[in-house]
């Protein structure tokens, strides 16, 4: 669950961590005035707002807006224009989006901070040690910023701090920091920077609080450039107020709907259609598919799901996806029972008609009842005892049905 | 003989009254496992399902002597609930309740750390020892008894190796899955130790969950076991695309491990033999 940099922004600002000033902007007109509210002489940031990373070392994908990327430094009001015309309704790929890339829908105008190093900071989960962990590297300008890869090629540049479940962080925790950027500033505004960012993260459940990058100034004062917040999904009923900036603006609308009734969906490209419980068990059924040489179009993963209804609307889903030309149902059933699922599959077929082929497996809670109620459905439909098997089948229906 | 579960384990079940715990504590029951209490604070009746209901799990435990919980209390209460258990200094607490907020873990996890208790789970089907006794939600009619110990990630997938096993004519001492949350509250290797342990276990099937790291401390405690039983593994890769919030960017961040082919050979290296499909899995235990 993410929220956009200018919203994370502003709760930075309520717990005092030093942000620039920016106004946010859905024009390029807008984009003018948020940048005469931000400052008279210039010059500004505008920065493109989705919900992903390196959005500096990204491309467009209409050429409209040239080679450059998503944040860029205007030194006049007409530069501020321009750019926000070229970067709103496009789509910006980042090596965090995927191909197709994310709309900008909206631009973020800031002032200019000249800063002199500049680093990226997180606050991360480690759920191995089940520890909160610092991380901090320096960033150089226009190289890949993704701490992933930082992390892969210069594993040694990057300052690792364990915080258990501290609130503060320690004194010679602080010393760690401090020797890591050679900081030269006053140790007591380096450590309250630090502290409401950790503040922050546990008062709203964040499981990961990144700032890419955070920048030093002349007089090493420390500003947050960037901010991304992720909350714990399953922690936000504690936060109603964040439950209202979550913008799914993006998401695919099958991914929304599936989510929306508590189950996972994922696309991938064309071919079967996969109905399981669990995500062990799809990735073993996409493998044995690909054995086989059927591509997988989507994968719906039902969980635990005791929800009729739910489960009959999710599984609507795959049925009415047209990449979709055959459908694998693999149920093994222990919280889950198999019968709902049997339910399920007839009530979209009479809802819809079933005019693709359909393989259904078994096994585990209620296995018997739901063959039965499938056998004797009438349904030009297959049931297979096992997973390589029931591939074997579907792959000859596909076939027949060409 | 079996591992952490059998028909004289004294379970107590914390939320018992709920749908789902009943449907299934009533499968258990039926199966064999021994359940003496349930608990449920501010109880409305004293029996459930003919089952003594009690308000806290500390006078569950007195008045039952049970030494384990399963957990089904909603996400929204589980931590308050398990640091109950905790407290109770129940031997083993296995929780099914899946989405539990991380920071709750957090606390769940320090609390363990000086404490009595093993936890299984979260988000996990539970412990079985077939044809005997079980703490979870399992399909009852697919396990078969055996000596094949399986410590899994994965609820479902799970299901999938025990039916391939069987069919290829093993069984299972005793099948546990670890839970597919975020954080979870035991790994491999201390039920790795168990395992090599049980005189019934003659091998160990691992299976993996996303990500893989809890695998990487597995295969380091393996290389440095005098007496290994030997241990299968099936790794499967992840089809779909990475995401930051599923946490695998901090894990590699985190404790340095990279690609899938890197966690693949660390596993190897120790004397984990790796498999990447449920027939390999069958073979390599037919070799053995």
């Amino acid at each position: 669950m993410d929220i956009y940099e200018y919203q994370a922004k502003k709760i930075f600002r309520d717990f005092g961590v030093s942000v620039p000033y920016g106004v946010i902007a859905y024009t390029p007109k807008e984009a003018k005035e948020a940048a005469l509210k931000v400052s008279h002489g210039g010059p500004w940031v505008v920065k493109a707002q989705i919900l992903a990373g390196s959005r500096d070392v990204g491309k467009f994908s209409d050429r409209r807006a040239g080679r450059r990327g998503g944040i860029r430094i205007s030194k006049t009001i007409d530069e501020v224009y321009e750019n926000a015309d070229e970067m709103l309704q496009n789509m910006l790929i980042t090596n965090q989006t995927g191909a197709k890339g994310r709309l900008v829908s909206r631009v973020y105008i800031e002032e200019y901070i000249k800063t002199t190093k500049k680093f990226y900071l997180g606050f991360v989960v480690d759920r191995i040690t089940a520890a909160v962990v610092l991380l901090l590297t320096p960033v150089m300008a226009h190289m890949n910023d993704d701490i992933l890869d930082m992390s892969l090629q210069n594993p040694d540049n990057i300052l690792k701090v364990n915080l258990g479940l501290q609130r503060e962080l320690t004194s010679a925790q602080i010393s760690s920091v401090i020797h890591f950027m050679e900081y030269k500033g006053k140790r007591n505004h380096l450590r309250t920077f630090l502290n409401r960012l950790l503040n922050l993260f546990y008062s709203y459940d964040a499981t990961m609080l990144e700032i890419n990058p955070i920048g030093l100034t002349k007089d090493e004062k420390i500003w947050a450039l960037d901010a991304k917040i992720l909350f714990d999904q399953n922690a936000l009923y504690r936060h109603k107020e964040i439950q209202k900036l979550i913008d799914d603006a993006g998401v695919d609308e099958r991914e929304k709907a599936a989510s929306k009734f508590g189950f996972q969906y994922k696309e991938l490209n064309n071919g079967i259609g996969i109905i399981s419980n669990g995500s062990g068990l799809a990735f073993n059924i996409i493998n044995e598919a690909k054995k086989q040489g059927l591509d997988t179009a989507c994968s719906l993963n039902l969980k635990g799901g005791v929800d009729r209804d739910k489960i009959t609307a999710s599984i609507k889903l795959i049925m009415t996806n047209p990449k979709v030309d055959g459908i694998f149902i693999n149920i093994l059933g222990g919280f889950l029972r198999c019968n709902l699922i049997a339910d399920g599959i007839i009530a979209v077929a009479n809802d819809l008609g079933l005019n693709i082929p359909l393989v259904a497996r078994f096994e585990g809670t209620n296995k018997e009842e739901a063959i039965n109620i499938l056998q004797t459905s009438g349904l030009p439909l297959k049931i297979a005892s096992d997973t390589v098997s029931g591939l074997d089948m579907l792959k000859e229906a596909i076939a027949e049905d060409l | 003989m079996a591992i952490l579960v059998d028909s004289k384990t004294k379970v107590m079940v914390q939320g018992i009254t709920g749908t789902q715990a009943s449907f299934h504590i009533q499968r258990a029951i039926k199966y064999g496992t021994n359940v003496v209490a349930g608990v449920v604070p501010n109880k409305q009746e004293d029996k459930h399902l003919g089952i003594p209901v009690f308000d806290t799990v500390r006078e569950a435990k007195e008045k039952t002597k049970a030494n384990a919980s399963i957990v089904f209390v909603p996400a929204k209460f589980a931590k308050s609930a398990i640091l109950e258990a905790i407290d109770a200094e129940l031997e083993l607490v296995v929780v099914i309740t899946s989405g539990i907020p991380v920071n709750d873990m957090l606390e769940i996890r320090r609390k363990l750390q000086n404490s009595k208790t093993l936890l299984i789970g979260p988000n996990t089907p539970g412990i079985i020892t077939p044809q005997n006794a079980y703490m979870g939600i399992f399909p009852d009619n697919i396990h078969k008894s055996g000596d094949i110990g399986i410590i899994s990630r994965s609820s479902t997938l799970t299901y999938e190796v025990v039916l391939e096993i069987n069919n290829a004519g093993f069984g299972e001492s005793t099948v546990v899955g670890l839970g597919d949350d975020y954080i979870i509250g035991t790994g491999f290797v201390e039920l790795i130790e168990r395992f090599n342990q049980d005189k019934k276990t003659k091998a160990i099937v691992l299976i993996g969950g996303e990500g893989g790291n809890y695998e990487v401390e597995a295969a380091k405690l393996y290389k440095s076991m005098p007496h290994q039983k030997p241990v299968i593994t099936l790794m499967l890769e992840d089809p779909l695309p990475l995401t930051r919030d599923s946490g695998v960017a901090t894990d590699i961040i985190c404790n340095g491990v990279t690609s899938f082919a890197e966690r693949k050979k660390l596993m190897q290296d120790s004397g984990i033999i790796v498999v990447d499909n449920l027939s390999s899995l069958t073979k390599e235990l037919a070799k053995l």
